[in-house]
């Protein structure tokens, strides 16, 4: 029964080894979605005028994604440490209700506003890890229980709509403000980003950061390769699976807040139906740089996808409805096969380059592939 | 006695690597082949090109007898067998009980046994769970094992009876047509006793007349069931022997090509003091509570069978398992708020038994693994200095010797013996007062197995207190200054200088079992 299937990976492994060197010399299997987004830009470049066009799409999907990519983040730091954080969604649309609720009902500062939201995410990620932590339930579960909670809880604040708050200015300018502004010459276009955007590369930098140079983020991926074998390293692997769900609830904060600067108005369409892509963004990201969940990686997925549905967008207006969903099911479909292939690849290759064929080991192997 | 199956130069060449070099081997009907070498040798590749998982190079042949059909003459002729096809080895009648045994944990043997062998289904299509339940009873009381509950999921049996479900998978059609057992690695996972038990079992199949392949790197095993042996080394055939013609020490050298030295600690007088490792009235699960000290540069064996509190030993020691009294000091300092943190905060450092669900982290990097015990020393207050972190890396592996191509390897990708290595260099950079090890060389084979030898010795020369759980006999003679027999969750024995030998230690670990079976009787009366 298993035969014609392994017979196929061994074969798929000599071709990999064969045509290795050009493959992996021009980084098809580290950079792909790097390759997939030059095409795309040549492609609609091409094809749809303002597409290249700063006010046409360039702006719009290096801003707008900004709030994915916050998304993406929370998404990737609890599972670091094998846990998965559904809720963030749900709470990235509870600060975002916060702040037009207080900003709307109260005589509160907009900032103070602003806070309050912030510990209320924290708050939640705090019983989200206490759930995985100390309940023992998986975190799979827990957080989609929670974001059902959240989504309760919105529901009872707001009953459906959206809320304009009416962000003050003040507030909003803090986010919006351009943090350069110029215009193109010939064109007469303006040319500016918000501080917003700024912010998002200042915290995805600090997540990079923690995950890749410091003892912490080695520690949550020693936790999430093998948690008894952290544990025995002397490694806390409670306080860092704890720690990553606050982590990941602050981040969904900061994309309800950014949305907040950018926006201002609270609708129900925000939130829940951005985990998705979110999702989508850090498991195609695993597939890119170094073949694990990296912020990097997510941050080219996140992109990519972005870019590719703004082209698509442009040439199929009507029906890019239903063509969103789909290209970002696909995508996640597509990369998480071709990541779970290289690693049967790289099993394979390990096996035959060991220099030592060794017995019984290789069961091991394959058995977590 | 004829011969069933030959195998005629095999040779499988993987990239920039020859597995198996022009092997003959031929096995006679009824024999107990013993298919032995270390890890690399080519016999996992030989039993994978046997069963088809791998496609053989070149030349290679194989024919075989089919003699064993009920109801068929025997032919004098040999047909032709395909190697690398699984569905030929099938019809030849070669059946394969792999090391993983191929059991689903959550599905009873009821279950396992009709899955691989096809339900018997009643007229309409739906399943006989009658008649499987009768041909799994069959099969397991025809191995010695009538006492298998079939209606429990085998994750919940013993090992050596999940091992019996899987053997009575492979022979369910004996009667019609198999005629070889391929026993690949069966003890691995096994507890000492529980060998035994699927001796038994192994010792009917002989009784029948199964002609068994038996692969395995315990030479003790080979010596106790097999009648031939050959031996593989760097993918060639070294010999076919008969097996009283071979000795222990013999065989070793023929696996490794050159003579094994035995050595065994020299007889040390230690001061009484409170340095090293002290446990007082630790207990816990099967331990009962113990008192035991062990001095700095002293190496302490803890011998007992399963069930004795030996496997207990280092989990509780560690704060892996909270204990639930009794307390544990380290160079005189008692360890407060048990954890495998505090233990080694305390000068603690340790390996436990189950290497891969415990020790790796497979998919990461020789680097990472070897650092992950204190990856601290190498922040430079901004940063992890990963270039300082390689260095580190690489001056372990020269000094421990491990066999990978670099530090970035993934340390799942090495040998056992390796992995092992890297946890060493794991535990050996804290420079422990008290180095604890559980099984230390499971599963590894036998020239790994001195390097770690040595690696323990140098430990206990570098004045680290160390304590040795095994199950491994020889091992713990080899090994220790002073050892301790468990028996029913105590000490009952202590053996030093001459007394310590492998067979006091085993009579005193099997006095414990008549007497718990003793205590058992009176219990059930």
């Amino acid at each position: 029964m298993e035969t014609p299937e392994t017979e196929k990976s061994e074969e798929t492994s000599n071709l990999g080894n064969a045509t290795g060197s050009i493959w992996s010399q021009l980084g098809f299997d580290r950079f792909s979605a790097l390759y997939v987004l030059v095409a795309f830009f040549i492609f609609f470049g091409l094809t749809e005028d303002s597409f290249l066009m700063w006010n046409g799409s360039l702006e719009f999907v290096l801003t707008d994604k900004v709030i994915v990519l916050m998304l993406a983040l929370a998404f990737l730091v609890p599972l670091t440490t094998e846990a998965f954080d559904l809720s963030i969604g749900a709470i990235a649309a509870l600060a975002l209700l916060i702040v037009n609720k207080i900003a709307l009902e109260t005589d509160l500062p907009q900032g103070i506003g602003a806070l309050i939201a912030m510990g209320a995410c924290l708050a939640i990620g705090w019983i989200n890890g206490f759930i995985v932590v100390k309940l023992r339930v998986n975190s799979f579960i827990a957080t989609l229980g929670m974001s059902q909670v959240v989504a309760a809880i919105i529901r009872n604040i707001h009953d459906g709509g959206q809320i304009n708050g009416e962000l003050t200015k003040t507030y909003r300018s803090f986010g919006k403000g351009d943090i350069f502004s110029f215009n193109w010459p010939g064109t007469g276009s303006e040319i500016a980003l918000p501080w917003y955007f700024l912010y998002g590369l200042i915290i995805t930098v600090i997540v990079y950061y923690i995950l890749e140079h410091t003892p912490t983020g080695r520690h949550m991926f020693a936790t999430g390769g093998n948690p008894e074998a952290a544990r025995l390293s002397g490694i806390n692997t409670d306080r860092l699976t704890w720690g990553s769900l606050v982590g990941s609830a602050a981040l969904a904060g900061v994309a309800g807040l950014i949305y907040s600067f950018k926006v201002g108005i609270y609708t129900t369409s925000f939130g829940a139906p951005l985990l998705f892509p979110a999702v989508a963004a850090v498991f195609f990201g695993a597939s890119q740089l170094r073949g694990r969940p990296n912020v990097w990686g997510t941050v080219i997925a996140v992109y990519t996808l972005a870019f590719g549905i703004k082209g698509i967008g442009l040439r199929y207006p009507r029906e890019i409805s239903w063509i969103q969903p789909m290209f970002e099911g696909l995508t996640l479909l597509i990369a998480v096969a071709i990541a779970s292939r290289q690693l049967v690849i790289k099993v394979q290759k390990r096996k035959v380059s060991k220099g030592n064929l060794d017995d019984g080991e290789d069961a091991e192997i394959e058995s977590t592939s | 006695m004829g011969t069933l199956l030959k195998i005629h130069e095999l040779t499988k060449i993987f990239p920039g690597q020859v597995a198996l070099d022009d092997v003959d081997l031929e096995i006679q009907t009824g024999s107990t082949h013993a298919l032995v070498g270390q890890n690399g040798s080519g016999k996992s590749t030989l039993i994978k090109v046997l069963c088809g998982f791998h496609q053989p190079t070149g030349k290679s042949s194989a024919s075989y007898y089919p003699q064993s059909i009920k109801d068929t003459p025997s032919l004098d002729e040999a047909i032709e067998l395909h190697l690398g096809d699984g569905k030929a080895a099938a019809n030849a009648g070669i059946r394969f009980v792999h090391q993983d045994l191929g059991l689903v944990d959550s599905f009873s043997a009821i279950e396992n046994i009709s899955m691989g062998v096809g339900y018997t289904k009643r007229f309409a299509g739906s399943i006989d769970w009658k008649a499987d339940r009768k041909r799994a009873e069959e099969g397991l009381a025809s191995l010695g094992f009538p006492d298998i509950d079939v209606n429990v999921p085998v994750g919940l049996l013993a090992p050596s009876q999940k091992t019996a479900v899987a053997i009575a998978r492979a022979l369910h059609d004996w009667d019609k047509g198999a005629s070889l057992l391929v026993l690949d690695e069966p003890t691995a996972s096994l507890p000492g006793a529980d060998v035994e038990r699927l001796f038994t079992a192994v010792r009917r199949l002989q009784d029948k007349g199964v002609a068994i392949l038996y692969v395995s790197h315990h030479l003790d095993e080979v010596f106790e069931i097999a009648d031939t042996a050959t031996v593989l080394r760097d993918g060639k055939r070294i010999a076919t022997l008969p097996i009283n013609e071979l000795d222990h020490d013999k065989m070793i050298e023929l696996m490794i090509g050159q003579t094994l030295v035995k050595r065994q600690q020299v007889a040390k007088d230690f001061d009484r003091s409170t340095n090293g490792l002290q446990i007082q009235g630790l207990a816990g699960g099967t331990l009962a509570g113990i008192d035991l000290h062990v001095e700095p540069g002293e190496i302490v064996g803890v011998a007992g069978i399963m069930g004795s509190g030996r496997e207990m030993m280092v989990p509780l020691i560690t704060g892996q398992t909270p204990s639930d009294q009794g307390s544990v000091a380290v160079d005189g300092t008692q360890i407060q708020n048990y954890s495998p943190k505090s233990a080694l905060n305390a000068g603690m450092a340790f390996l436990s038994a189950d290497r891969y669900s415990q020790g790796v982290i497979a998919i990461q990097s020789v680097r990472n693994n070897l650092t992950l015990s204190d990856v601290r020393r190498h922040w430079n207050s901004f940063k992890l200095d990963h270039k300082a972190e390689k260095v580190e890396a690489d001056e372990w592996i020269e000094k421990l010797d491990v066999k990978t191509p670099t530090s970035e390897t993934p340390i799942g990708s090495l040998s056992g013996g390796n992995q092992q290595k890297v946890l060493f260099g794991r535990s050996l950079r804290l420079e422990p007062s008290v180095l604890v090890l559980d099984e230390p060389t499971r599963g590894i084979d036998v020239g790994a197995k001195e390097e770690i030898h040595q690696l323990v010795d140098q430990a206990s020369r570098d004045n680290a207190a160390v304590l040795v759980a095994s199950t491994d006999t020889d091992e713990l003679v080899r090994l220790s200054h002073r050892v301790v027999v468990m028996v029913n969750g105590q000490i009952s024995e202590e053996l030093t200088g001459d007394h310590m030998t492998v067979e006091n230690i085993e009579k005193a670990q099997l006095q414990s079992q008549e007497q718990k079976m003793k205590a058992g009787a009176h219990g059930n009366a």
